[in-house]
């Protein structure tokens, strides 16, 4: 199909508002295009959002906002229909929270750790497994959940971890997302976004029937000369 | 010229007659315990029909069958013919309505109604109904009246249709050479799949299951049945999947034979829409969840769906297979904090004051409660394993937002998670 025609073919849909965002068409390359957080101001400061072909990691301390980040990324990913994959050696990611950021559950494939016995599945296996799904080419993100995984665990990594990884993500339209609580890695072109939080935000007076409404929070894009913004994530019902 | 035979005793199996008939001619059709055979061309090999007709009844008794045979020039007087007369009959052309005129009328299979009926009008044989005028006959019955008419004269209302083989889709290889490791033997799977994937290709069908069969050199037979989430016929995927499986589950000894077969299903039709992304590869889906054997077999890997219920962390694991269409749930409004979830939670002490949450301790969680809200309680499943629970959102001096609850049913405090 020439060019000429593709974009006149996406122009009618657009015309027609058969969609609001045309999604790839198929053999399209969607490598050029960012993979949107969900969040105007964080896809503002991001020109669009993560970087795709990219190992990027979303760091800070407890309860920063870093999982409900992630988490908005994944849904809006979802929202175009494509797959998504969480690799959780700790298993904490909690379906119920998942599901009211308005991730399609059904189009998650989660990988939970966790587990004691035998068949225990540690860190090195988690980031096989990443290897697994981000060289099938079938998820358009993939996280890697390793907040809760100590870090002498993560230091006994070998060096080369993070390149490999990121040469494999390379040749391929997935973005990996690196969830922890420190810095520990992104590529070249990735992204390195650090979540500091702010003040919790209640609703009423201190008493019974006071419910925690949302915590503010900001992010700093880059680690040399960082660009910020704030937002607010609101608390689950 | 068509042949007919029939056995008037039940067959010892099912297809008996279908073997002995596709031993003449390819093309039969199987009616139970009687078999068509489409004769034609088979002048040039048989002197006669007589001797054709010996040589079918010789078969038959070869396999310890005492059948009765017929040939005919329609595939009517040659059926009605082979079941109504004993041993060989030979139906010459044009003198079908003599041969099955003394023949009963049962012979046609009537429905009770229509064989009342011909009883009452005195209809005993085959030979009666022919004699009936065809237009009065169809007066009174209709198009089916004056169809039986023609049956009982011998004439044919439709044609054979042949009854398909039974398609087995199946490829053995018996090593010269035992064969111990991965390597060697994914050569030799190739050789066994490529052929049994065209061979399904050619049919339109695909393979819902493969089952490989390994004759081991202590003459052990070490199976393996292999079921992906979608029927394929891509060699190389099967290939994959059989070593992934074989990595995880090997046999232990070297192979000396090797047998593959495959389960056949339908060829999946599907129309991509123009306006929808396009959807996985089931192959390739099938051969990463394949890769992660070690999730999958443990129950640790799949897609998480919620469960009906007021409990909390009620989830089950199902199995990943994204569905092709499906409405995607609308995207709220803001993002939103997520709880990171201890399983099982973490047991807690906390100090209360004014019957509030004032200080917690738990394995890597400490601090003052700065503020908090709460509680809200919460219980159910009182008719089967009751649960009651008292809810608090605590901030930490140190830094932290955490979801505590009281269990009011063992009176002890836990944390279930942190907001992130």
């Amino acid at each position: 199909m020439s060019a000429a025609l593709k974009a006149a073919l996406e122009d009618l849909l657009r015309c027609r508002r058969l969609q609001e965002e045309g999604p790839p068409l198929r053999g399209e390359d969607r490598r050029l295009r960012p993979l949107p957080t969900g969040i105007q101001g964080v896809d503002a400061l991001l020109g669009g959002g993560l970087p795709r072909g990219q190992v990027s990691e979303v760091h800070g301390p407890r309860s920063s906002g870093r999982t409900g980040l992630v988490l908005s990324l994944v849904a809006a990913s979802m929202a175009r229909g494509s797959l998504a994959a969480w690799v959780d050696p700790a298993d904490r990611l909690a379906p119920a929270s998942a599901s009211a950021a308005g991730v399609d559950l059904a189009r998650l494939l989660w990988l939970r750790g966790g587990a004691r016995g035998p068949r225990a599945r540690g860190l090195p296996e988690a980031v096989a497994a990443v290897a697994t799904l981000v060289g099938s080419g079938l998820f358009e993100a993939v996280v890697l959940d390793v907040a809760a995984v100590p870090v002498h665990e993560l230091g006994r990594l070998p060096g080369s971890t993070w390149i490999r990884l990121q040469r494999m993500v390379a040749d391929s339209p997935c973005a990996l997302v690196l969830l922890a609580e420190a810095h520990v890695a992104r590529g070249p072109a990735g992204a390195s976004l650090e979540l500091r939080a702010s003040a919790p935000c209640w609703s009423g007076a201190a008493g019974p029937g006071r419910l925690l409404r949302g915590l503010g929070t900001e992010l700093l894009a880059g680690r040399h000369s960082p660009r910020r913004v704030a937002f607010e994530l609101q608390a689950p019902v | 010229m068509y042949g007919c035979l029939h056995s008037p005793r039940p067959l010892p199996f099912e297809g008996s007659l279908l073997d002995i008939a596709r031993e003449f001619t390819p093309r039969v059709e199987g009616l139970g315990t009687t078999v068509l055979l489409d004769l034609h061309g088979l002048g040039r090999v048989w002197e006669s029909p007589a001797l054709l007709g010996r040589s079918l009844l010789a078969a038959g008794r070869g396999r310890g069958l005492e059948l009765q045979a017929a040939l005919a020039w329609t595939r009517m007087a040659a059926l009605l013919a082979a079941r109504g007369r004993a041993g060989l009959t030979l139906v010459p052309p044009g003198g079908e309505p003599e041969v099955l005129a003394p023949l009963p009328l049962e012979l046609l299979q009537l429905p009770p109604e229509r064989r009342d009926l011909f009883h009452r009008w005195g209809l005993k044989s085959l030979g009666d109904l022919a004699a009936l005028p065809a237009v009065g006959l169809a007066e009174r019955l209709g198009p089916d009246g004056a169809r039986l008419r023609r049956m009982a004269r011998g004439e044919d209302d439709q044609p054979l249709v042949a009854t398909p083989r039974a398609e087995s889709f199946e490829c053995t290889l018996e090593l010269e050479w035992p064969v111990d490791g991965l390597e060697p033997l994914s050569f030799l799977l190739a050789r066994l799949l490529e052929p049994l994937c065209a061979g399904l290709r050619a049919r339109g069908r695909r393979a819902a299951g493969l089952v490989l069969d390994l004759v081991l050199v202590d003459r052990r037979l070490y199976r393996r049945a292999l079921r992906p989430a979608a029927p394929t016929a891509e060699p190389r995927t099967w290939r994959t999947l059989l070593l992934l499986d074989l990595e995880a589950h090997p046999p232990g000894e070297a192979i000396a034979a090797i047998t593959v077969r495959a389960e056949a299903t339908p060829a999946r039709l599907v129309q991509f829409s123009l306006l929808d992304p396009a959807q996985p590869s089931p192959e390739r889906l099938a051969e990463t969840l394949a890769r992660l054997q070690e999730w999958t077999a443990a129950g640790r890997a799949g897609s998480p769906a919620l469960v009906d219920t007021h409990r909390p962390e009620a989830f089950v694991m199902a199995t990943f297979s994204p569905p092709s269409q499906a409405a995607v749930p609308a995207l709220p409004s803001a993002p939103r904090l997520a709880l990171r979830a201890f399983r099982p939670p973490l047991p807690a002490r906390v100090s209360l004051r004014d019957g509030e949450p004032a200080f917690v301790s738990a394995p890597g969680i400490r601090g003052a409660v700065v503020d908090r809200a709460g509680p809200w309680r919460a219980s159910g499943d009182w008719w089967d394993v009751a649960w009651s629970r008292e809810e608090w959102d605590v901030s930490l001096g140190g830094g932290g937002f955490y979801r505590i609850f009281r269990d009011r049913m063992r009176e002890a405090w836990f944390v279930e998670g942190e907001m992130d």
